[in-house]
């Protein structure tokens, strides 16, 4: 295996990581499809995860919500450990999770979808004796108005293209208040025009909200990101801004050399 | 007409004809409806877990069943000739025993807080809801869903049924237990055949009825559709989704075992044969024919098809057959009725109301929408730029 390049990333982690993961590694039968990533994400920052099909990236993030159980390491929000601790958990923590292909519920309606996001109580008595508000609340209109779905509150989510429900979810996550948000793939399947809405989204969400965000276009990535992280085979091959990471040669090698460089 | 008015309307007529049907019917009908009506308890308890939460019990009868035990048992022990010890054990009891319900027969002790009709009626309801909350802890914790839930469910209630029969002498196997007391409150006395008993049950039925669509309509309703939806995303949004199915299994079973009380007061009897699987099926078949996702769908299917079913059942060509058609019957919903009588009635309402807006309202109704249309694309063209 090639060494792990880690060219100057002075430029990110300054303050104190909201994320942090040590040595996480999951094995499926033997096979490492994560292994010893040491990630560390700063208050505010938007980051990207790059690398090739197959290279654990979806895996990683499944591991940051609680959908897989790590083989080995630990996951750390600010200072308490959330390894194991339960997907139901970790997302009260303030992990939110868009997922690759569009998980909403499809039988209710935009607005529904939004306040089962946005409802913060979710012990069962605490949902006795509330009611639904027949209209959205102000919080509700602000995040679909973000994410351009204040016409649609009342149509069926079954009823959206691809890229509204793409937004929906990410509309969903943004409801629960999440100190950390991973997308996987946002902008995938998504038409040119969507993909720069969401581009423009991302980064107007960076800032007051620290992001986490698979993404396979480098010209997407460029537009969007500061830090990039490159994950090969499982294992964090290189991180750093965009040109470092378009001048590593192992990388290069590794992922970049071929089609997606060249037409970025 | 809304969708929502009308189904006001229906509730409201629903209300009104069950209860003035006593008023038309002889003390016979009084008595089946009545027993129906228990039948449509049974199916709202399965209306709530499967329809609400995508929980597919398949051992409502289990729950079902114990509720009409608690209050036999109650009522069996108000029978004047079975103080202290009720025959049946005595039947059973050791030569030298003594004739008392601490010890005549093994376990007869757990007949004791029984003496006590309020017990017997609380327990009707606090035991299934205690059974189902240990199943269904024990179920959704582990993560079971979709037909495992069903089979072990299923699986309980027929051991339920065996226990209960392999028990004689403590439950009265097979024969269950058939020489009751009317129930008497402050007393005002249940008459099986009469009107009493029978707007007990609608009284019943209507208060479960507003208490569960009060519920479901409210926020742990769009909770439990968005588990029944998508129970990982749910996850994902923070809610213990194990939580919620055990509270709403155990809502049913509270439901069901409330039902078979009723049953018990209208029916004079408990046999174990309130636990066979095939009357948990039944009540499948009935939330099914009516609706699961309403609660009034599922108790207009539970009288529907009892009433059909008791209508065959006087036939000598049909009775044989009967069951045949509740199996196809059931086929058929599934496959082209999934949302029942009542999904029927939506699409109908839905329909009849947009042919009355093209038809009356057109010019207006055309322009407003225009003008909505106009003022999103606006506004959307605003936040763009
Ligand atoms: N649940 C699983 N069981 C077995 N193998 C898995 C599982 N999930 C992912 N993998 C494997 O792990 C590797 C990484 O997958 P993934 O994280 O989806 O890659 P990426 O998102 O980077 O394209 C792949 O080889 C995939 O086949
Ligand atoms: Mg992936």
């Amino acid at each position: 295996m090639n060494a792990v390049h880690r060219p100057s990333k002075a430029e990110t982690v300054s303050a104190v990581p909201i994320l942090r993961t040590q040595k996480l590694t999951v094995r499926f039968d033997e096979f490492p499809a994560v292994r010893d990533v040491d990630l560390s994400i700063a208050d505010g920052e938007l980051r990207v995860i790059i690398g090739a099909n197959g290279a654990g990236k979806s895996t990683l993030l499944d591991l940051l919500c609680g959908k897989t159980l790590p083989s080995e390491g630990e996951i750390w929000l600010r200072d308490r450990n959330i390894t194991g601790i339960g997907e139901a958990a970790i997302a009260r923590s303030g992990v939110g999770r868009k997922f690759q292909t569009p998980t909403v519920f499809k039988d209710m309606t935009v607005l529904e979808n939004l306040q089962v996001a946005s409802n913060r109580r979710v012990r069962v008595f605490q949902n006795l004796f509330d009611r639904v508000k027949s209209g959205p609340n102000d919080k509700e209109v602000a995040v679909a108005e973000r994410t351009g779905l204040l016409g649609s509150l009342k149509r069926k989510a079954s009823e959206l293209s691809h890229g509204q429900l793409q937004w929906l979810e990410l509309a969903m996550v943004l409801s629960q208040d999440p100190k950390i948000i991973l997308l996987d793939e946002p902008a995938a399947g998504m038409t040119a025009a969507e993909t720069d809405k969401t581009a423009e989204l991302l980064l107007d969400l960076a800032g007051s909200h620290t992001v986490l965000v698979i993404e396979h276009d480098m010209a997407f990535v460029r537009r969007i990101c500061k830090t990039i992280t490159v994950m090969h085979q499982g294992a964090v091959l290189a991180e750093g801004t965009a040109e470092e990471i378009e001048g590593n040669p192992a990388v290069i090698e590794a992922y970049l050399g071929s089609a997606t460089l060249s037409h970025a | 007409m809304t969708y929502r008015t009308a189904s006001i309307i229906a509730y409201i007529a629903f209300f009104a004809v069950v209860l003035a049907l006593p008023l038309v019917l002889n003390s016979f009908w009084t008595n089946r409806v009545a027993i129906y009506l228990v039948y449509s308890i049974c199916a709202i308890g399965i209306s709530m877990s499967w329809g609400y939460a995508g929980i597919l019990s398949l051992g409502q009868g289990l729950f079902f069943g114990m509720g009409a035990y608690m209050l036999a048992m109650s009522l069996t022990l108000a029978v004047p000739e079975n103080n202290p010890v009720p025959q049946l054990m005595l039947l059973n009891m050791e030569p030298n025993a003594v004739r008392d319900l601490c010890c005549v027969t093994t376990g007869s002790f757990l007949w004791i807080p029984f003496r006590s009709i309020a017990v017997g009626m609380i327990a009707g309801i606090v035991v299934p809801c205690i059974l189902a909350a240990g199943i269904g802890y024990v179920m959704f914790k582990r993560r079971t869903t979709g037909v495992y839930v069903s089979i072990i469910t299923l699986a309980f209630a027929l051991i339920g049924q065996l226990l209960i029969i392999n028990n004689q002498p403590l439950t009265g196997g097979f024969n269950g237990l058939a020489d009751l007391a009317l129930l008497e409150i402050g007393g005002f006395e249940f008459d099986p055949y009469g009107p009493s008993a029978y707007y007990a049950v609608a009284l019943t039925l209507i208060a479960v009825i507003l208490l569960a669509r009060y519920m479901l309509t409210g926020r742990i309703g769009q909770v439990l559709k968005a588990i029944r939806e998508d129970e990982a995303r749910a996850r994902y949004l923070g809610y213990d989704v194990e939580n919620f199915k055990v509270f709403i299994f155990c809502v049913s079973a509270g439901v069901a075992g409330l039902a078979g009380m009723l049953f018990t007061i209208t029916s004079e009897f408990a046999t174990p044969s309130l636990m066979a699987t095939s009357l948990s099926i039944s009540m499948v078949i009935w939330a099914a024919t009516g609706g699961r996702a309403s609660l009034l769908g599922a108790c207009v299917g539970a009288l529907i098809v009892n009433f059909v079913g008791s209508l065959a059942s006087e036939s000598a060509t049909f009775q044989p057959v009967w069951p045949i058609i509740l199996g196809l019957l059931f086929v058929f919903v599934v496959l082209f009725m999934p949302n029942g009588i009542a999904g029927i009635f939506k699409a109908f309402i839905e329909r009849s109301g947009r042919t009355e807006r093209l038809g009356e309202a057109r010019p207006s109704g055309k322009t407003e929408r225009a003008d909505k249309s106009e003022r999103v694309q606006t506004e959307l063209t605003a936040r763009e730029a």
